[in-house]
């Protein structure tokens, strides 16, 4: 406590200064305003941008063919369960959806594996050449596959792995470390050293300090980034046409492709979109699973 | 139980050229309790780390019970740490992070649970076993981190400043529960702070660091009368004590209108090494009484004064060879003066200290 015994000068009386920023400060308060009120109409335009096309898809998946184009902003007359039923078996897109699953689990396992121990020692060992390497991945970001093509398509012909899943595999597990490696590098370095150093003098080794202390801390960040690679290579479709040419070896897109391409002038529109629907559903439910790691993933470190 | 040695520790980050700590030499004995204190930067968490193992140790040796640890990995060395942040590990419950050293060391599964247990009890923790550390508050964490590195039993306890993240009140009482506790343990204890209130109730002896070196070690009760320079004199106690260059008489030193008598051999070495005719003397604000203006005291213009209701510490200038000099004082605090007062103050005889004025030795 401190006191002061000599008398308290008078505060110094101030003329009001409130008069003339009143009204510059009203009129920020409606830019602000306006800019949010521009904000909530750009993102409901987006909204209905992302979901119109999907929420159609599904509509015109349970209509007939002579429908979707006479009345395609309408509800379908009656549900017809039949071209899910016929997309499924007849145009082998069960098979499909089978061998896209196969791939894209093991593809991001993989990627999530070796990016993640990747990522760890690039963010928290320093050692000679470190720094080269992370921007090599980086550069990996940069790169268009579109040029890798023609290379790809022999590397993996050499390697004996062409037409096989496995080969599909290994070049997803490439094409997605960049990235991976990239947002995880930064994640690892977010996390407190403080922790790594607990585990070191608990008795960690350099493996168990990984997958037993340091992964699970990661793990919003591990969720978030899965997510990515899981959702882009599902929708992959220039490395499948490229490396798989056995039809029962298509993957989810090529068979999509596969019916529209077959579809002549007898074409099977219903079917293509109950296919489509079948190809977007899982998407959507693993994205409403983790949707909020992916959250947490993003913004994690920002605020703490 | 252990004995540590720190045998010329030198450690030199890369890219700097003044070590960070610089020729360490420091003995501490079995179940001792050593606080290593200085001001942000002086090394004491670099020195405490390099007995850990988290930093290497450039020159010199590290001893742990006459083991030569020096380029041992950390899990070799049989200690544990409690950090500033607690470390604890956000995915595990309390009783798994208490654990999981244990754990490591596969030891038995009962064990573990027996000595878990224990260490829970021991700092009021069973009914949180099953929590993440995120449900709990500050102070629980900070029991955990303690309970974690317990159920080690380790040879020595490293202690990187675990209180600073408690609130004040906290603070005070967990000081005297880890002072207890390392009593009851018995385990060399190696503690790091920048707070000196810490640093004089919790150690057996005080290990005052400044710019990575030692300046010295002793028990609080010494090192606060008999602090070995000016930095310890200044750093040791709150407030801090009043040093002051003065000129340099035949008889002592020239304080204001006082002459602070000082020893034939002390007013020897203190002309010596370029002493310059003056010499640094101290006195701590409550080695001093207020008297009346026709004692002798030297006048002091009182410019605040703080009551922290068992004291009155009053601030105030004195003119000291033409410039002001800031003098703080304890006072009566059922009788303090008033801002604007003059007041006249005197050392008490004999309860002052003279440093070099040149490299600030105690004389």
């Amino acid at each position: 406590m401190t006191t002061k015994t000599q008398p308290v000068p008078p505060a110094p009386t101030r003329p009001p200064t409130d008069g003339g920023r009143g009204g510059a400060h009203a009129a920020a308060h409606k830019e602000v305003r306006i800019f949010s009120r521009l904000g909530y109409l750009a993102l409901i335009a987006w909204t209905v941008i992302v979901i119109g096309p999907i929420l159609w898809t599904f509509l015109a998946s349970f209509k007939n063919t002579a429908e979707i184009f006479s009345s395609p902003w309408t509800m379908p007359a009656e549900l017809r369960v039949e071209n899910w039923s016929r997309a499924w078996t007849t145009a082998h897109v069960g098979q499909y959806f089978v061998n896209s699953v196969l791939v894209v689990a093991f593809s991001t396992a993989g990627t999530m594996l070796l990016g993640s121990m990747a990522a760890y020692v690039l963010a928290r060992y320093s050692f000679f050449g470190n720094r080269l390497v992370y921007y090599l991945f980086v550069a990996g970001l940069a790169f268009p596959m579109f040029l890798a093509i023609v290379p790809l398509f022999y590397i993996v012909k050499n390697l004996g792995l062409f037409n096989t899943h496995t080969g599909l595999v290994l070049v997803y597990i490439a094409y997605s470390l960049p990235f991976t490696v990239f947002f995880l590098t930064a994640f690892f370095k977010t996390l407190p050293t403080s922790v790594a150093e607990a585990g070191v003098i608990d008795g960690c080794s350099h493996t168990r300090l990984f997958f037993q202390v340091m992964l699970p801390m990661a793990k919003p960040g591990m969720v978030s980034v899965a997510i990515f690679n899981i959702i882009g290579q599902w929708a992959q479709y220039l490395l499948p046409v490229l490396l798989i040419s056995d039809q029962n070896k298509y993957v989810l897109t090529q068979g999509i492709a596969q019916i529209s391409i077959n579809a002549g002038y007898q074409a099977d529109w219903s079917g293509l979109f109950a296919a489509l629907s079948m190809s977007i559903l899982p998407m959507i439910v693993v994205y409403g699973i983790f949707q909020r790691q992916i959250q947490a993933g993003l913004t994690a470190g920002a605020v703490k | 139980m252990a004995t540590v040695r720190y045998d010329k520790a030198t450690r030199i980050y890369p890219g700097t050229s003044r070590p960070a700590v610089d020729g360490l030499e420091l003995e501490i004995g079995d179940g001792e309790f050593l606080v290593l204190v200085g001001p942000s930067g002086c090394g004491k968490s670099t020195s405490l780390r390099m007995l850990a193992g988290l930093e290497d140790v450039d020159q010199g040796a590290i001893y742990i019970q006459d083991r030569d640890v020096t380029n041992l990995p950390p899990k070799a060395r049989d200690i544990a740490m409690v950090f500033q942040n607690y470390a604890l590990y956000p995915h595990m419950t309390v009783y798994e992070n208490m654990a999981f050293a244990l754990k490591l060391r596969k030891t038995p599964k009962h064990e573990i649970d027996v000595r878990v247990k224990k260490a829970a009890a021991m700092l009021q923790l069973e009914e949180y076993l099953g929590r993440k550390p995120k449900a709990l508050s500050g102070g629980q964490r900070q029991r955990v981190a303690m309970g974690r590195a317990i159920v080690r039993e380790p040879q020595v306890f490293l202690m990187d400043e675990p209180l600073s993240n408690l609130d004040a009140k906290l603070r005070v009482q967990t000081r005297s529960q880890i002072a207890t506790l390392q009593a009851d343990l018995g385990i060399t204890t190696v503690y790091v702070t920048h707070d000196q209130v810490e640093a004089m109730t919790m150690g057996h002896r005080v290990a005052v660091m400044l710019d990575g070196v030692l300046q010295q070690v002793a028990s609080p009760r010494e090192l606060y009368d008999k602090p070995a320079n000016v930095f310890v004199a200044g750093f040791m106690g709150s407030p801090a004590m009043n040093i002051k260059k003065v000129p340099l008489t035949e008889s002592g030193a020239k304080f204001a209108d006082m002459i602070l008598p000082l020893e034939r051999s002390q007013i020897e070495a203190a002309s010596a090494d370029g002493g310059d005719k003056h010499v640094q003397v101290g006195f701590r604000p409550e080695d001093t009484d207020l008297v009346g203006a026709e004692d002798g005291g030297m006048p002091i213009h009182v410019d605040l004064v703080e009551e922290l209701g068992s004291d009155a510490y009053v601030y105030g200038t004195v003119a000291l060879e033409g410039q002001d000099e800031r003098i703080i004082v304890r006072a009566d605090p059922r009788n303090a003066p008033s801002l604007g007062d003059t007041v006249y103050v005197k050392p008490r005889a004999g309860q002052h200290h003279a440093f070099h004025a040149g490299n600030g030795r105690r004389l």
